[in-house]
């Protein structure tokens, strides 16, 4: 894109190359700036609430040294209640960060600058990964002190730890672009992200379902994000990884398709 | 000063004789007499119980939603685990107590998001300007939300029914300790939401003051599971006596005396309640 020199007073018009590093970085710090400004509410708050989870549910559910996937019930809980927080504060980052600016109105700052449809989706997604991956970081070294943590494969932390928070980045974009008011988007976190989370087997063995529960279970990608995740830590997968692994990746580019189209058309984000 | 009331007839008068000249409240009509009932009702509902019901699907639904799926995640990590309790299965247990940190939960974030959200918005004039004395205020304040989260417990309450068998039902208890929690937390989210300045003290509030309290109470386990250490703690936990009476009331036991919990609830109310009033009445953090 060859952009004319134009003289302004003085001032020259930016040239760009085929992306703009400079405005795709400024996103990307406004939306990090955003949480981090509240870091007690972002980033101390899950934490402790996290950390109160595995205390009620080894307390209520893992009694008399109980053994789930091999492991003592509290180390099977972690991983999954670690991805919990993630997702939800992925999600939350970038959906509260659209409605909040489309209610406010200054949600053309974000439209107007010279950023493409691709730019505005990866700024965006950054901002709710990096909001995932530190909660995330604050959470297990919160849980380490308690229980002990394993690792068995860091690789696999990685990857579903990164595109968990990624899907749910982009999930909370297309909630956000989709939801006009903060009900709306209220019900989204109600009605699809708590039940989706809450039933992905974070808290039992999916293998203690009955049959036809289970096979609904293998529908869920959130399954698999925990699943995943949780073999990186303990060793033990209820599920097939590599199946895991193509779900994860499929349902993202499905997904950043999904809002790049929105962006790009201006879905309730342009009159 | 008589001129605006109309007649001189009644006590607003007199009042307004030996006030200053700028006292408002001696302005009021006559016929609103000592208390300003119709006020009180328009705080009441107009203001709190109007905007809770407005948003019908999320404040009511949202909580029976995430209840239901933490019960459910309960029932099927259950399976072989046994007895929370002498004769109480795991499920019985903890079903009441999920209902009554649904209705805590929704009185917290009603009373004290209302007031949190006047506040930035500068709406809370229109309180602050009405014939109402600081009293009426508050109660207008705390009874809305204390019924908001009473109509989320009992929905909650319901749909636990579903799944779980309550042979044993003591009214008085449910219902006692359930008006007793919902002031409680009415009453606090009313002084966080005087208190919070910005939307993040109200969720440092909420984070670290109204989660632990509430997740901490014994909602989902007995104190016998508890390691030694922590026993004693759980005793300083209001919101401890509220789960255990309020549970007394489905599955016939309790784990403390529900005499002791219900005076120390009754006390701690009435505490927070003046205290609420004199923050109101004295305009802390909301009067230049």
């Amino acid at each position: 894109m060859e952009h004319q020199t134009l003289s302004l007073g003085g001032t020259r018009v930016r040239h760009m190359g085929r992306v703009n590093w400079r405005g795709l970085w400024t996103l990307y710090m406004k939306e990090v700036r955003r949480f981090l400004n509240v870091f007690t509410q972002t980033l101390l708050a899950p934490m402790v609430t996290t950390l109160l989870f595995l205390a009620i549910f080894t307390l209520a559910l893992g009694g008399g040294g109980r053994v789930v996937g091999g492991v003592p019930f509290a180390t099977f809980l972690a991983p999954g209640l670690i991805m919990m927080a993630m997702v939800q504060n992925a999600f939350a980052n970038t959906s509260s960060s659209l409605v909040i600016a489309k209610v406010q109105g200054n949600i053309v700052d974000v439209l107007m600058p010279p950023l493409s449809p691709a730019e505005l989706t990866l700024g965006m997604a950054g901002g709710g990964v990096t909001r995932g991956i530190m909660v995330g970081l604050a959470v297990g070294l919160g849980m380490w002190i308690f229980v002990p943590v394993t690792i068995h494969n860091p690789l696999f932390i990685l990857f579903h730890g990164v595109m968990a928070s990624l899907m749910l980045s982009l999930l909370g974009m297309i909630g956000g672009i989709w939801s006009e008011k903060f009900d709306h988007i209220a019900a989204v976190t109600n009605f699809v992200i708590t039940p989706f989370s809450f039933l992905s087997g974070t808290f039992y063995s999916i293998q203690r379902l009955p049959e036809t529960w289970q096979i609904v279970a293998h529908f869920n990608p959130f399954f698999y994000m925990i699943d995943g995740f949780r073999y990186g830590f303990i060793g033990h997968a209820d599920g097939n990884l590599t199946l895991g692994i193509v779900v994860m990746a499929g349902v993202n580019l499905f997904l950043w398709f999904v809002t790049y189209r929105m962006f790009a058309t201006g879905y309730r984000l342009k009159p | 000063m008589t001129g605006v009331g109309g007649s001189p007839e009644a006590e607003g008068a007199a009042v307004g004789a030996a006030a200053p000249v700028l006292a408002f409240r001696a302005w009021r009509p006559l016929s609103f007499r000592r208390f300003n009932w119709r006020g009180l009702w328009t705080v009441y509902y107009g203001y709190g119980l109007f905007r809770f019901l407005r948003f019908g699907l999320e404040t009511l639904a949202g909580p029976l939603v995430s209840s239901m799926l933490f019960l459910l995640v309960f029932v099927v990590g259950q399976r072989s685990l046994g007895e929370m309790l002498p004769g109480v299965g795991l499920k019985e247990f903890i079903a009441p107590g999920v209902a009554l940190y649904a209705l805590a939960y929704t009185a917290f974030q009603n009373s004290a998001a209302m007031i949190v959200l006047d506040k930035m918005e500068g709406t809370i004039a229109d309180v602050q300007m009405a014939p109402l004395s600081a009293l009426e205020v508050i109660a207008g304040f705390v009874l809305s939300a204390a019924t908001c989260g009473l109509m989320s417990g009992a929905l909650v309450a319901l749909g636990t029914a579903v799944f779980v068998d309550y042979s044993y039902f003591d009214v008085t208890f449910v219902l006692g300790f359930a008006v007793l929690a919902a002031l409680l937390f009415a009453l606090l989210g009313t002084i966080a939401g005087l208190w919070a300045e910005r939307w993040d003290h109200y969720g440092a509030v909420e984070g670290f003051l109204i989660v632990p309290l509430g997740l901490l109470s014994g909602t989902f386990f007995s104190v016998e599971r508890l390691p030694e250490a922590f026993r004693d703690w759980i005793y300083f936990n209001p919101v401890f006596y509220a789960v255990d009476g309020f549970r007394a009331g489905f599955i016939g036991q309790a784990e403390t005396s529900l005499a002791l919990g219900a005076g120390l609830l009754a006390a701690l109310n009435l505490t927070l309640a003046v205290l609420a009033w004199r923050l109101f009445a004295a305009g802390y953090k909301i009067r230049p």
